[in-house]
C-alpha cells in the first residue's frame, strides 16, 4: 500500500490542476490582505496577520477551494484517462480497490495539505500587519472580524486552526464526490462540472429548513458556524460530512469494481 | 490434460442490446502463438479486454492459467500485455522512469532486468528520452518492452505492430516468436497477416464479435501440393503410404498432402511415376492467410445478410 500512495503522490505532484491551486495559493492571500476595497467589504481594517489567515479561508471557501478540491480530485483520476494509462495499470498485479484506496487516501489528505500551506502563505503574508495581540476578532470565531476585546495569539492561533480542520474536514465529500462522478462520467470536466452542479442544487434546497442541517452544502460553513452551534448541531454536522464522505467513497470502490476499461 | 495458459468458454459481451462479443471459445496453449485478426469493430480488442480482466464478460467464463482474474488478481504477476495501440506511458517521464515504475507495481524486477527489456526492443539509447517524444513505433517497442519485464507465462498484445517500421516489426516478431520457444502463451490481435502466418500456430478469425474460423496454420505449413495428369489415381496412391497423413485431390490434376514423417518427402515422386502418372510440379502449398481471411469473412457477412433476408420474408 505504502508503494501504491508513494506512486500516485508522484502522479498528484505532476497535475496541472493541482499546480494552478499552488499559484492560487501564492497570490491569492497577499492579494486579499492588502486589496483596496476590503474595508467596503468588512467595514474594517485589518490589524493582524491572524486576520488575513482567516479572510484568505473564509474568502475561498464560498467557492475557489470547492471548485480547485473538485478539479483536482477529477483530475487524480481522469489524468489516467487523458493519458490511457489505467488499463495498463490495472493489468498489474494490484487490485483496482487497493489502487483506488490510494487515490482516495491522497483525496482526503489534499484539502488539509492546502489548508495548511494557505494558512502558513496566509501568515506570511500578513507579516506587515503584526503577529502581536490585537483589538478586535480573527473572523472566525464567536464575534466575527470585530472581536471582543484583545486578542491574543495564543487564542487567534487556537480559532484559525479548529477553523482550518474543519474546513478541510468538510472539503473531503467534495473530492470525494468529484473521484465518483469522473468514474460514472471518465471525464474531468464531467466530474468536477458536476460536483459543482450538485453543490449549487444543495445551495437552492436550503429553503427546506427541515432539510437545511443535512445538505452537503450546507456542511462547508460549519469551520465558520462553529462558534454558534450547539453540540447536537455539531454532532450533525460531523455526522452529516462522515456519512456523505463514506457514502461516496464506497460509491467510488463498488463503480470502479465493476467498470469495463 | 494440460492446463491452458489461455481459455474462454462460451463468452459473450452485450453492451444494451448489442452482443458485441458472441460466444467466443478458444485456448491457448503454453509455447502457442495465438493470433485474433479480423476487420476493425470485429472485437478482437474487447475479447483482449475480457481475457486480461480489464473487462466483465456478460455470461461465459475467462481463465488464465486456469484462474479467473478478476477473483485471483495475483495472477496478473504472469501476465505481460499491452492493451492500447499505440501503448500507453506518462508522458512526462521517461521509458525507463515508466517501466520502473511497472516494475514497482510488478514487484520482484530488478533494475537489469528494466536495462534487458529495454535493449531487447532497441530502445536503450532513448530510455532516459521523456515518452512524450517517442515516436508510435517507439512507443509500442516500450509496450512489448513493459509486458516482457516480469518474463510473463502469458503475452497478450493488442496491435503491437501498430505504427511501426518493418525493422521495429520484425523485431517485436521476433521476440514474440523467441517468447513462445521459451514456453510463453502468446495472444495477439494483428492485421499484419503476412507476418503472423510464419510463427503463428492458430488464427482465428473474427466477424461481428463472433469467431467464424479457427485456422491451424502448423497443418498449413506441412502441406504440399502435386501437379500431376490424374489426381484421382495420385490420391489413391498417396492415401496408402504409411508416411501420408492426410491426401486430397484440390482439382482433377492438383493433390495436396500433409505428411506423417519428413523422410517420406524424397519417395513420392518415385512413387507416382511407378504408377505411369506424369508429374508437372511439386513444392509446398503455401497458405495464403490474407485471401482465405477474405473468402471467410465475405462468406460470413453473405451468410448474414440472407439469414436477415429471411427474417424479413
Amino acid at each position: 500500500m505504502i508503494k501504491l500512495l508513494n506512486i500516485e503522490l508522484f502522479k498528484f505532484l505532476r497535475l496541472s490542476s493541482l499546480r494552478f491551486s499552488l499559484l492560487v495559493l501564492l497570490f491569492f492571500p497577499p492579494l486579499w490582505a492588502y486589496a483596496p476595497g476590503i474595508f467596503e467589504k468588512y467595514n474594517v481594517y485589518l490589524v493582524s496577520a491572524y486576520q488575513v489567515a482567516a479572510l484568505s479561508l473564509s474568502s475561498s471557501m464560498v467557492f475557489l477551494l470547492p471548485l480547485l478540491v473538485a478539479i483536482t480530485s477529477a483530475e487524480l483520476l481522469g489524468v489516467e484517462m487523458q493519458y490511457h494509462t489505467l488499463p495498463t495499470i490495472l493489468l498489474r498485479p494490484v487490485t483496482r480497490s487497493q489502487w483506488l484506496l490510494a487515490k482516495l487516501v491522497i483525496i482526503v489528505l489534499y484539502p488539509f495539505v492546502f489548508l495548511v500551506l494557505l494558512f502558513l502563505v496566509s501568515l506570511l503574508v500578513g507579516g506587515p500587519l503584526g503577529y502581536d495581540s490585537f483589538v478586535g476578532g480573527t473572523g472566525v470565531g464567536e464575534a466575527g472580524l470585530l472581536g471582543q476585546g484583545t486578542m491574543t495569539p495564543g487564542s487567534a492561533i487556537t480559532e484559525l486552526l479548529r477553523a482550518y480542520l474543519l474546513a478541510g474536514y468538510s472539503l473531503i465529500p467534495i473530492g470525494l464526490l468529484s473521484l465518483l462522478f469522473t468514474i460514472v462520467f471518465r471525464n474531468v470536466a464531467a466530474g468536477a462540472l458536476a460536483t459543482l452542479s450538485t453543490l449549487i442544487v444543495m445551495q437552492l434546497l436550503d429553503v427546506f429548513a427541515w432539510l437545511k442541517p443535512f445538505l452537503l452544502s450546507q456542511q462547508l460553513s460549519i469551520y465558520i458556524n462553529y462558534a454558534q452551534m450547539n453540540s447536537k448541531q455539531i454532532i450533525i454536522a460531523f455526522a452529516a460530512i462522515g456519512l456523505y464522505s463514506a457514502i461516496f467513497a464506497v460509491f467510488s470502490t463498488v463503480t470502479f469494481e465493476r467498470r469495463d476499461f | 490434460m494440460l492446463t491452458a495458459s489461455i481459455e474462454t468458454n462460451k463468452v459473450s459481451k452485450i453492451y444494451g442490446k448489442r452482443a458485441i462479443i458472441q460466444d467466443v471459445t478458444f485456448r491457448v496453449n503454453p509455447g502457442e502463438v495465438y493470433a485474433l485478426v479480423g476487420p476493425n469493430g470485429a472485437g478482437k480488442t474487447s475479447i483482449i479486454r475480457l481475457v486480461t480482466g480489464l473487462a466483465f464478460p456478460t455470461s461465459g467464463t475467462v481463465r488464465l492459467l486456469g484462474y479467473d482474474p478478476h477473483e485471483r488478481p495475483p495472477i496478473k504477476h504472469k501476465l505481460g500485455a499491452v492493451v492500447e495501440a499505440p501503448a500507453a506511458f506518462y508522458p512526462y517521464m521517461t521509458g525507463r522512469g515508466n517501466l520502473q515504475l511497472h516494475a514497482k507495481l510488478a514487484g520482484g524486477v530488478t533494475q537489469d532486468r528494466i536495462s534487458e527489456v529495454l535493449e531487447m526492443m532497441g530502445l536503450t539509447e532513448a530510455a532516459d528520452r521523456k515518452v512524450g517524444v517517442y515516436s508510435l513505433g517507439m512507443r509500442q517497442r516500450l509496450g512489448v518492452a513493459s509486458a516482457l519485464l516480469t518474463k510473463p507465462e502469458v503475452l497478450i498484445l493488442d496491435e503491437p505492430a501498430s505504427g511501426m517500421d518493418p525493422l521495429s516489426l520484425h523485431l517485436v516478431h521476433s521476440v514474440l516468436q523467441q517468447s513462445a520457444r521459451d514456453g510463453t502463451a502468446v495472444l495477439l490481435s494483428t492485421h499484419h497477416l503476412d507476418e503472423v502466418v510464419a510463427y503463428c500456430s492458430r488464427v482465428a478469425i473474427l466477424e461481428e464479435g463472433r469467431i467464424i474460423d479457427e485456422v491451424n496454420l502448423l497443418d498449413r505449413r506441412d502441406r504440399y501440393r502435386l501437379k500431376v495428369s490424374d489426381a484421382i489415381k495420385t490420391q489413391q496412391i498417396l492415401k496408402s503410404q504409411p508416411y501420408i497423413r492426410h491426401v486430397s485431390a484440390r482439382s482433377s490434376d492438383e493433390v495436396v498432402f500433409m505428411l506423417g514423417q519428413q523422410d517420406g518427402l524424397g519417395q513420392i515422386a518415385g512413387i507416382v511415376s511407378q504408377a505411369g502418372i506424369r508429374i508437372y510440379e511439386m513444392g509446398k502449398d503455401s497458405f495464403n492467410l490474407r485471401s482465405y481471411y477474405r473468402e471467410r469473412v465475405e462468406e460470413s457477412r453473405q451468410e448474414r445478410q440472407e439469414e436477415l433476408e429471411e427474417v424479413e420474408a
